[in-house]
């Protein structure tokens, strides 16, 4: 057990690059109740089904974010639920591709997982897609990584 | 030379660090992409050999959707070139005289004499960082929470003092096609809409624009189907500092103006407005009762 294929998660979520990032928080808690797991990012596909980008918690984070929080920051007289409201608001009229991350690093089935906890650790990146051709075959999580690499440590 | 806020300051001081690049042959949707995700106005775009070759901003987006050019078009196509420089030493207000002179909004700051880009420097961190100034200091309304100072005879900026005392606006049903002719002819970053009694409903940005390029809106349709409402505004006698917190914590770059309760718009005060203004929020800065380094 070694490769890409050997480890990727078949049972994955997609989401549409025209939805809103409403529709796209409801697809994260889905896919966490159904995957069992806390999903922190989901990919994005054409209606070919071709990968065309991720969509990560950090993005919607980041757009989340007061953009003068760094003058905010060091004020004691902020009301922090209006930032909020205002915050979730202006996510309103924001759909998945416009905040999505369009350059996704995949891995084709045979790569190997020395290869992908490289490139994990190198792009600072927490999931990678397992793409054959146009086709997506799966994904690969770093906790699938991690869990994997410490069985075979305590083994 | 008149005293003021920005006096002995550098643009290291105001800048920010994180410089947002794309190879200048990226598509414009992939740079509408950051620019919205970062809530950011433009973008530096390099050469293959990383050099930087020229700026894009959401104002050429827009011309670029104006001209029905498909967005996967490289932004090489629809860049201003080449990009302004200043040096993160040179002093904020001669970083504002280039911006003022050269007629743009931002300036990229170079590290000591180096081509290597080390910040941006733009209208909204110099405001924001006169805000930051007023805010701390002993004669801010903000940061008074009640206390009545000894000596109030500070004359304070009104909003009418600084605001373009007029306002170009647009009917609901104009196309986007119009509202752009209008934005690019007037230099306006946004333009109020309006119903057919006059009533202000909306505003459309260059931020709705880039959207609905985004979004594959057609730009015949009609105004109301992007704009932005309520319309965010302020009485013209309201103080600097209320109008400046409101335009920061909203994250919008203007503020139409009301007279008293009347419904009609009288003017539009901006954050470029107010980073012009470069005095703070009142006289006291100007007449030198508080220096810059009494701040901390």
């Amino acid at each position: 057990m070694s490769t890409a294929k050997d480890l990727m998660t078949t049972k994955f979520h997609t989401l549409r690059p025209d939805m809103s990032i409403a529709d796209a928080v409801k697809a994260f808690k889905e896919a966490s109740a159904n995957e069992e797991r806390k999903v922190f990012g989901i990919m994005v596909i054409d209606r070919k089904s071709r990968l065309v980008g991720m969509l990560s918690m950090y993005d919607i984070l980041l757009y989340l974010r007061p953009k003068h929080i760094h003058i905010w920051g060091m004020m004691d007289d902020i009301e922090a639920e209006g930032l909020m409201d205002q915050a979730c608001e202006r996510l309103k009229s924001i759909r998945v591709a416009d905040i999505m991350t369009p350059d996704v690093i995949t891995v084709t089935p045979d790569a190997h997982l020395m290869f992908i906890l490289d490139l994990m650790i190198k792009k600072h990146i927490r999931r990678v897609p397992v793409v054959e051709g146009e086709k997506i075959r799966g994904i690969v999580y770093i906790s699938s990584l991690f869990y994997h690499l410490l069985a075979r440590v305590t083994s | 030379m008149k005293q003021n806020v920005l006096k002995g300051l550098c643009v290291k001081d105001a800048m920010r660090r994180q410089v947002l690049q794309l190879p200048e042959s990226a598509p414009i949707e992939k740079n509408i992409n950051l620019l919205i995700k970062y809530k950011v106005n433009a973008l530096l775009l390099a050469a293959e050999n990383n050099i930087p070759t020229g700026v894009v901003s959401k104002t050429d987006i827009m011309s670029a959707y104006y001209a029905s050019l498909p967005i996967e078009s490289p932004a090489k196509d629809i860049m201003s070139s080449p990009p302004l420089f200043c040096g993160e030493a040179d002093s904020l207000e001669s970083a504002l005289d280039k911006m003022r002179a050269e007629g743009v909004h931002r300036l990229y700051a170079c590290e000591g004499a180096s081509q290597s880009v080390a910040g941006i420097l733009a209208y909204p961190d110099i405001v924001g960082l006169l805000y930051l100034y007023c805010h701390k200091c002993e004669y801010s309304l903000l940061n008074r929470s009640g206390k009545k100072l000894e000596n109030d005879e500070v004359s304070r900026f009104r909003v009418k003092d600084v605001m373009t005392p007029a306002v170009r606006s647009f009917h609901e049903n104009d196309s986007l096609l119009t509202i752009m002719e209008g934005l690019s002819a007037y230099r306006f970053g946004a333009v109020l809409v309006t119903d057919e009694n006059d009533r202000a409903t909306g505003v459309v940005s260059k931020t709705d624009l880039i959207l609905a390029y985004m979004h594959g809106v057609s730009p015949h349709v009609a105004a109301r189907t992007v704009m932005t409402s309520p319309v965010l505004s302020c009485e013209e006698t309201e103080f600097l500092e209320g109008a400046i917190r409101t335009m920061i914590f909203s994250e919008v770059h203007r503020l139409f103006v009301h007279r008293g309760d009347s419904p009609n718009m009288v003017g539009v005060f901006s954050l470029s407005d107010a980073a012009r203004l470069r005095s703070g929020s009142c006289q006291a800065c100007v007449s030198s009762r508080i220096k810059v380094d009494q701040h901390d």
